[in-house]
């Protein structure tokens, strides 16, 4: 096997991998031989899909910002807080750890990750001269941070379901809860639904030169 | 694998269904921003005059619970009378944010009536807003208070207006037969004198409300004391501290309209209705708004008001409805208060309730005025009898005091005042219709006491009459034994005592006598005056006289008595025991123990042809008989002169002493004394000569010897004067009483030897005068004897007259003659004596002047012995 060419890909030798129990099955083949899943060589969709979720997060992460995230009743005074007042809250109650936990989780991830995306998405649609290398490791940690981002949410749903004493003190999401945990969501959406495939595909002829070059 | 698989058509799509998950979340986001900025909150601004309790973020603004909107801001106004306080509303109050749209501040307040906003204490003020219409505006005045009604409840608002306040306040309930069905909302005043209420009766309850309903104020408690018991009412708890109100409907009026006004009255008494008419009268009195009219114990209407006008008091007056067909046109009002007496007392409510109006009955249409009365109105007055009772002075009678005959009540004291001369009280007094011919010409009154104590001789007896006569006083008729009955208006007495008043008539039928006294006597107002042990009168009063140095004894005898009063009648004071000892024994007259505590006087009678003095009081029984005269005299202070020692002229007693007092300065004692009756003119001539006798022992013999047993006494020789007195200065010396026809003269001796007063002249060995008395000559060489000679003998001695002492012995030893001695006779010799010798006969040429003056011879002359002219007597 030491005359495999160690950059060929699967599609150009008839194969391609299961997306569910990763068997190599031949092109021909519509569904796995082992599992019976629906096979494709490169879903070619998938870079349209994550697009449009990715879009969608964006979109949403407006509201999630601006609008309340939590509505907090304190001795019957209403207060709204924003994910941002949130934050201020938090800092000008001292609790900087907290603030700076909650800040990344919930502003500076969802961010990151929608920019990470798209830098990636853009990357792979408009063959952006980008390390592939690179690209695949901030892909994985767009990925792996991205469910931190719950962390907001499940704040608020804890104190949501904790706090409850009525006109005394009760704690309730507000509409950019949903709208933040859409992000989350359609941010995770959208890196999972994307396949990353395409990214070498797409970036294969120009990384590998730098890619040698480099190795070089 | 010959098998040819058809182609498959794979038709590329150019996009992906996913595409539409953006556009949902562009449609979903733009709708949201859509959304948001249409809900974005209306600014509206709302200025407060205090901030106090607004914060920015945490007020909010509520309707009916609902959070409409917040405080976004607070800023100071520009002309710093307030705050404007910007609210972000929500957006679907927006058709709210009108020209009558109200906003005020709602804070926690508790009150007897109930706690509001007590969401507050957790939520902290908020601003209330109640929608209105008009125009839109986005500034608005806050409101000071809540406004009355709340839209959301349906009910019925009525404007109330009372003068006062009193305890009502927003909140207070509105109760119909003590059921709350509504409450005040809010009040102000309206102009100056009057205050607005409005009040908000629920849904349920304002049918209730008529139009002609009555409503009254029921806050606080209602205490109904009287007499008969003390009865609390309130409508509720709240009332008493919130006040409250209620209201009365008839069942058939119209239900009333929104906004209708009504009056408070204060008490459901007024408020009842009735008919209004005015009672005028000269001033208040104690009558004032509220004073209950009443009929017959019952009360039926009261004074709702009152008002001064030109002439007087005008009170509006109202009785009640259902009596008010008792009002007629000669109906009469009067002013009845509490009678308030130690006798009881009557309407004691009245004490608590104040004075009431009382009410008479009449007849004919009502009329619209009355005069108020502050008397009842006599309808009886024709009838009965009034008199006028004098009295020196106010028994203890009151007014309102009864007039019993026998204990039976037979009218009233209307009146007690002072006479128009105040000298005395004049009680107008009634008799009742049935009573007045009890009352008789000649009968009197007399007061009655309550308690009376009758403490004499013959034991104690208490009588007490009944409590309204200890406090009231009452009065008694006695009647007279006259049949004419008395006028109206007469005038009759009232006697301080049955026994007064018998005295009085008693007194009318009196002998009046004065009697004088130099001392008090020992009597007092009563004593008895009596006349053989009995009693014919008595002593009225004892006066002193200045301008006669004397007492004044007033008498009065009984009439019957009268006859004894005559010429020879006389007065004189018994002591309360006069011992009478004499040789012949001893009396002891007891006086009656009447007498002996008061004093007492005996009337007697002189002899038929006697006059006695009825204008003195002499001081015992002798003396009056004797018609005594009282003198006084003075004495040095040695004289030894006791009470009842006589005063004798040659002997013959003529008077006697009544007392011996020492004056002031101590060097002279004056004796009161009494000259008897039929001397005493002889006696009491200013040169009346009064001398003490006392007894006097020498060798001569004791002059006045009785005098050591009976004490000295004073001797008196009458003067000459025209001029009479009663006071005099004695002597101690008997002044010689120049007798007519006794031949006074004086003799001169360098020397007194033996001679002194009393020393006998002798005229061949018989005695024929005296030496009365001596003193030396004005210029002291010599001194001068005055004597004289017996009447019988005057004509013995002449100008050739020789005296010579005949004193003691005389022994002349002569060489040649031998001793001789010469005496006269024994008296002469221990008492001295005087001898006298006459040369020539007496004629009318050798007559002895008056007063002439002899040298006193030591010796006899031998010669002088032959002389012996043969006289005569003329």
């Amino acid at each position: 096997m030491s005359n495999i060419d160690e950059n060929a890909q699967g599609k150009e030798m008839g194969l391609t991998t299961c997306p569910s129990c990763n068997k190599l099955n031949e092109q021909k083949q519509t569904h796995c031989t082992r599992c019976d899943s629906p096979l494709m060589v490169r879903d070619t969709t998938s870079l349209q899909k994550s697009w449009a979720l990715l879009i969608t997060a964006a979109i949403l992460l407006i509201p999630a910002n601006i609008y309340p995230i939590t509505m907090l009743t304190d001795r019957g005074r209403i207060r709204h807080d924003t994910i941002f007042t949130g934050i201020t809250h938090l800092v000008q109650s001292d609790m900087f750890p907290i603030a700076i936990i909650l800040f990344t989780a919930s502003i500076l991830v969802p961010l990151l990750k929608i920019v990470g995306l798209t830098i990636y998405l853009t990357a792979i649609s408009f063959r952006l001269p980008i390390s592939k290398k690179m690209l695949m490791v901030g892909f994985h940690i767009i990925e792996w941070i991205g469910r931190w981002s719950m962390l907001d949410l499940f704040v608020i749903s804890i104190t949501v379901a904790l706090v409850n004493m009525g006109q005394l003190l009760d704690a309730k999401p507000a509409p950019a809860a949903t709208a933040f945990a859409l992000v989350i969501l359609l941010t995770q959406m959208a890196a999972k639904v994307l396949d990353t495939r395409l990214l070498w595909d797409r970036l294969e002829s120009k990384d590998d030169k730098n890619r040698s070059t480099k190795s070089r | 694998m010959t098998k040819i698989e058809a182609p498959k058509v794979v038709k590329k799509k150019l996009f992906s269904p996913i595409w539409l998950l953006p556009l949902v979340a562009l449609a979903l986001g733009a709708w949201l921003g859509v959304k948001s900025i249409k809900e974005a909150g209306i600014e509206v601004r709302i200025h407060f005059p205090s901030a106090t309790g607004i914060d920015v973020g945490k007020t909010l603004v509520r309707y009916q619970g609902l959070t409409v909107g917040k405080v976004v801001d607070i800023s100071i106004d520009d002309e710093l009378k307030g705050v404007n306080v910007d609210l972000k509303m929500d957006y679907r109050a927006d058709p709210f944010l009108n020209k009558g749209t109200k906003f005020w501040l709602v804070a926690p307040k508790a009150s007897i009536t109930g706690v509001e906003g007590l969401d507050t204490l957790f939520s902290g003020n908020y601003i209330a807003i109640q929608p209105g219409n008009g125009e839109s505006q986005s500034f608005f005045e806050a409101e000071e208070n809540a406004p009355a009604i709340l839209p959301n409840e349906d009910g019925l608002v009525i404007e109330l207006t009372s003068e006062t306040l009193g305890s009502l306040d927003v909140g207070s309930q509105l109760f119909y037969r003590q059921i709350p069905v509504g409450q005040v909302i809010s009040y102000k005043l309206k102009g100056a004198s009057e205050i607005s209420l409005t009040a908000f009766i629920k849904k349920q309850y304002a049918h209730l409300v008529k139009k002609d309903s009555q409503f009254w104020n029921v806050s606080g408690l209602k205490i109904d004391a009287s007499l008969s018991g003390i009865k609390i009412k309130t409508e509720s708890l709240s009332t008493i501290l919130a006040g409250g109100l209620s209201f009365s409907s008839s069942e058939n009026s119209e239900i009333a309209e929104k906004g209708q006004q009504y009056k408070i009255y204060d008490n459901e008494e007024l408020a009842l209705g009735g008919i209004e008419f005015t009672l005028t009268a000269d001033k208040a009195e104690s009558a004032s708004i509220g004073t209950a009219i009443v009929f017959r114990g019952i009360k039926i209407g009261r004074i709702t008001d009152s008002n001064l006008t030109d002439s007087g008091v005008e009170f509006t007056a109202k009785l009640n409805t259902e009596h008010a067909e008792l009002l007629s046109a000669s109906s009469q009002f009067w002013l009845e208060g509490a009678d308030l007496s130690l006798s009881g007392v009557k309407h004691a409510e009245r004490l608590l309730t104040g004075s009431v109006i009382n009410f008479s009955l009449g007849s004919g249409e009502p009329a619209s005025q009355y005069p108020l009365l502050t008397e009842q109105p006599d309808k009886l007055a024709t009838s009965k009898l009034t008199l006028t009772l004098t009295s020196e002075s106010n028994q203890g009678i009151a007014e309102g005091a009864e007039v019993r005959y026998k204990q039976i009540a037979i009218g009233k004291v209307n009146s007690v005042k002072l006479n128009s001369s105040l000298s005395g009280i004049e009680y107008q007094i009634e008799i009742w219709p049935e009573f007045t011919q009890l009352v008789t010409q000649d009968s009197y009154f007399v007061p009655e006491s309550a308690l009376s104590i009758d403490a004499s001789l013959e034991g104690v007896s208490v009588k007490t009459r009944d409590f309204a006569t200890l406090t009231q006083g009452a009065i008694s008729l006695i009647q007279s034994s006259s049949k004419s009955q008395v006028e109206k208006g007469a005038t009759l007495s009232l006697f301080a005592s049955r026994q007064t008043a018998e005295e009085h008539f008693k007194n009318q039928n009196l002998i009046k006598l004065t009697l004088s006294s130099p001392d008090g006597a020992d009597l007092s107002s009563g004593a008895p005056v009596y006349y053989q042990k009995m009693q014919i009168g008595e002593v009225e009063n004892v006066n002193w006289q200045t301008g006669e140095q004397s007492f004044t004894v007033n008498l009065s005898i009984q009439e019957q008595f009268s006859g004894l009063l005559k010429s020879n009648t006389v007065f004189w004071r018994n002591g309360a025991l006069s011992v009478n000892a004499a040789l012949t024994g001893i009396e002891i007259d007891v006086a009656p123990l009447q007498g002996a505590l008061k004093g007492s006087i005996t009337l007697g009678l002189l002899d038929e042809a006697e006059h006695g003095d009825q204008e003195h009081l002499y001081a015992s029984k002798s003396l009056a008989l004797a018609q005594a005269k009282p003198i006084s005299l003075s004495f040095p202070a040695d004289v030894k002169l006791s009470a009842k020692a006589p005063i004798r002229y040659h002997g013959h007693q003529v008077g006697e002493v009544e007392s011996v007092k020492l004056d002031k300065t101590l060097e002279n004692v004056t004796a009161k004394a009494y000259l008897y009756g039929n001397y005493a003119k002889h006696f009491t001539q200013t040169d009346a000569s009064y001398f003490i006798v006392d007894a006097q022992i020498s060798l001569s013999g004791i002059t006045a010897p009785e005098t050591l047993v009976t004490g000295p006494y004073i001797g008196v020789i009458p003067g000459k004067s025209e001029i009479t007195s009663v006071n005099f200065v004695a002597k101690d010396t008997p002044a010689k009483q120049r007798k007519a026809g006794e031949l006074y003269f004086t003799l001169e001796d360098n020397n007194l030897g033996s001679i002194k007063s009393g020393t006998p002249i002798f005229f061949r060995g018989m005695k024929i005068g005296q030496v009365d008395n001596y003193n030396l000559s004005a210029t002291g060489n010599s001194v001068l004897m005055h004597a004289h000679i017996d009447s019988q003998f005057s004509h013995l001695v002449n100008q050739s007259s020789q005296f010579w002492d005949l004193s003691g012995v005389k022994v002349d030893i002569g060489l040649f003659s031998g001793a001789k001695i010469e005496t006269g006779t024994l008296e002469t010799i221990l008492a001295g004596g005087i001898g006298v010798v006459t040369q020539s006969k007496t004629s009318n040429s050798n007559q002895l002047a008056a007063d002439s003056q002899f040298t006193l011879q030591k010796q006899l002359d031998p010669e002088w012995l032959n002389w012996a002219p043969e006289q005569k007597a003329p």
